[in-house]
């Protein structure tokens, strides 16, 4: 296939507005590209947010032959095996059943009541930061600590064993730069604690997921301990890892944007919905000198031939949505190369949508918003106090490092 | 499209600070497929339309209580969790399908997360 010039996918590293203008170009060229990825073979990454949104509400894409096996999923490493078991590779109807149980647990009414209880803690972190003074490592002392006190509270993990639960959670995705061996060591530890844990919840409940999972067999659906432990993964693995990384990513991202940071110093509480859905579409660029394009959320296989904004694709191949050309998409956000935390109309696909959205999206959200919030609040003259440091060996390139003072 | 012909469905939503705004739908749209073509502010609609998020909440006006399918038990069950509290009119905007006509009165929450 030939390329116009200027519009190659994938792209990169470039500057981020050199970015925002390949981007420009690429959606105007073509809805899609097809890319051949190191593992899995070839996969369409698409770039316009109309199309992505239509192939993310249509049926016909479904995820069962990389559940199976039937398929390798086309991604830059080997996916983890244990992804591969959880809800996020389930179709209808058993998606259906076990994505409600665990939506009722992370609901908006339940993220809302678990609120209060975030601002108080964001609090104890910064008074602890505070009190320590001098140069403090945001990523351990807050961004990490924050979701995964959330986290610990919404699986009911009692709050004696958190700091274990906390090395296991953070082997799964080895952001403790361990060996294989040991993170296969920490995963069955994590395994065998967990099932315990639902074990106890089934006999004596108590308000929390585990507990409405084991319980659920109680009522018509029925759940397997086998089918809650990919649940509780899942959790582990968007619900801290990513979402101290989209946190770290948004403190860092008002702290290099001066104009912006006054104008949600001026308002954090007001301003923190706006600000956290603009860190998650744009805030890696605002962090990042150079960026690029090439790749997407967790993929998708064609059950038939299904054409899309004009383009093709076949019975059988895989399709993949790319987060952030979509999110920079001038015929769906306005100016796209500009980091404003005012933008109230703001289209991105970075929590993906439909079927399969990010099940802790309002988790996140919450998180976001009170974490930036209170911290700015309580530290108006946070600043930094050296570079971010990136973990690239790892799935999800985590920030694992930002130097801060005030 | 032969709009002309038959009478499009409207749906009207109204603000929690009281602002309206009428949307020209299609025939077989939801009230939140209309409301998220069209931009109107306040329905996420995140799971766009599986019955799995509760962020399409919305207060249907009394008068068509009976113009559309009662509660189902899946809508039920994600009324209850949804942010702003569910009341008698409650309803999931996804599920509320437009026929040719069609006019809909219907308000959004002050939330939907």
């Amino acid at each position: 296939m030939t390329t116009t010039p200027g519009t190659e996918y994938p792209f990169g590293p470039v500057t981020p507005s050199e970015g925002v203008a390949h981007i420009g170009r690429l959606v105007a060229d073509r809805p899609m590209t097809k890319m051949t990825m190191p593992y899995g073979g070839d996969v369409w990454l698409v770039h316009r947010n109309a199309a992505a949104r239509k192939i993310l509400s249509d049926r016909r894409f479904v995820r069962e032959p990389f559940r199976t096996g039937e398929r390798v999923v086309p991604f830059f490493v080997p996916f983890p095996d244990f992804l591969r078991g959880t809800l996020q590779f389930e179709d209808p109807p058993q998606h259906t059943k076990l994505r409600k149980l665990v939506q009722k647990a992370i609901s908006p009414k339940r993220v809302r009541e678990m609120r209060d209880s975030a601002v108080a803690f964001a609090n104890e972190l910064i008074d602890g930061m505070i009190a320590r003074g001098g140069v403090r490592d945001l990523v351990t002392e807050y961004s990490l600590a924050l979701p995964i006190e959330m986290l610990s509270s919404l699986l009911g993990v009692p709050s004696s064993d958190r700091e274990k639960f906390e090395r296991w959670s953070s082997s799964t995705l080895a952001v403790a730069g361990k060996t294989e061996a040991e993170v296969a060591a920490d995963m069955a530890e994590l395994a065998g604690y967990m099932s315990d844990l639902i074990a106890k919840r089934r006999a004596e409940p108590r308000d929390d997921l585990l507990s409405s999972l084991a319980h659920a067999r109680d009522r018509d659906e029925t759940l397997t301990d086998a089918e809650i432990l990919p649940i509780a993964f899942i959790l582990i693995v968007g619900g801290f890892d990513n979402t101290a990384t989209f946190l770290s990513t948004g403190v860092l991202s008002l702290l290099r944007s001066d104009d912006q940071r006054a104008v949600f110093l001026t308002d954090p509480d007001g301003l923190a919905p706006t600000t956290a859905e603009e860190v998650l579409r744009h805030g890696g660029f605002v962090i990042a000198p150079m960026v690029g394009g090439g790749g997407g959320l967790v993929p998708f296989v064609a059950t038939e031939d299904v054409e899309i904004d004009g383009q093709l694709i076949a019975k059988g191949e895989a399709v993949s949505i790319d987060m952030v050309t979509a999110g920079h998409d001038p015929t769906a956000v306005a100016d796209p190369g500009r980091f404003d935390i005012t933008r109230t109309d703001n289209a991105h696909l970075t929590l993906s949508h439909g079927l399969h959205h990010c099940l802790g999206a309002p988790l996140a959200r919450m998180e976001l918003q009170v974490g930036l919030a209170e911290l700015f609040k309580r530290i108006p003259d946070l600043k930094l106090a050296g570079e971010p440091v990136f973990d690239r060996t790892v799935l999800t390139q985590p920030m694992t490092s930002l130097p801060v003072t005030w | 499209m032969t709009k002309g012909n038959t009478a499009v469905p409207k749906v009207f939503y109204t603000q929690p600070d009281g602002t309206e705004r009428v949307v020209e739908a299609e025939a077989g749209d939801s009230v939140m497929q209309a409301a998220v073509r069209n931009g109107v502010p306040g329905i996420l609609a995140q799971c766009g339309g599986s019955l799995s998020c509760a962020t399409c909440h919305v207060f249907l006006d009394e008068r068509h209580a009976d113009d559309f399918p009662p509660v189902s038990e899946d809508e039920d069950d994600m009324l209850d969790v949804a942010a702003t509290d569910r009341e008698d009119n409650s309803r999931l905007s996804c599920q509320l399908v437009l026929t040719e006509g069609q006019e809909v009165h219907v308000a959004i929450p002050e939330t939907q997360l």
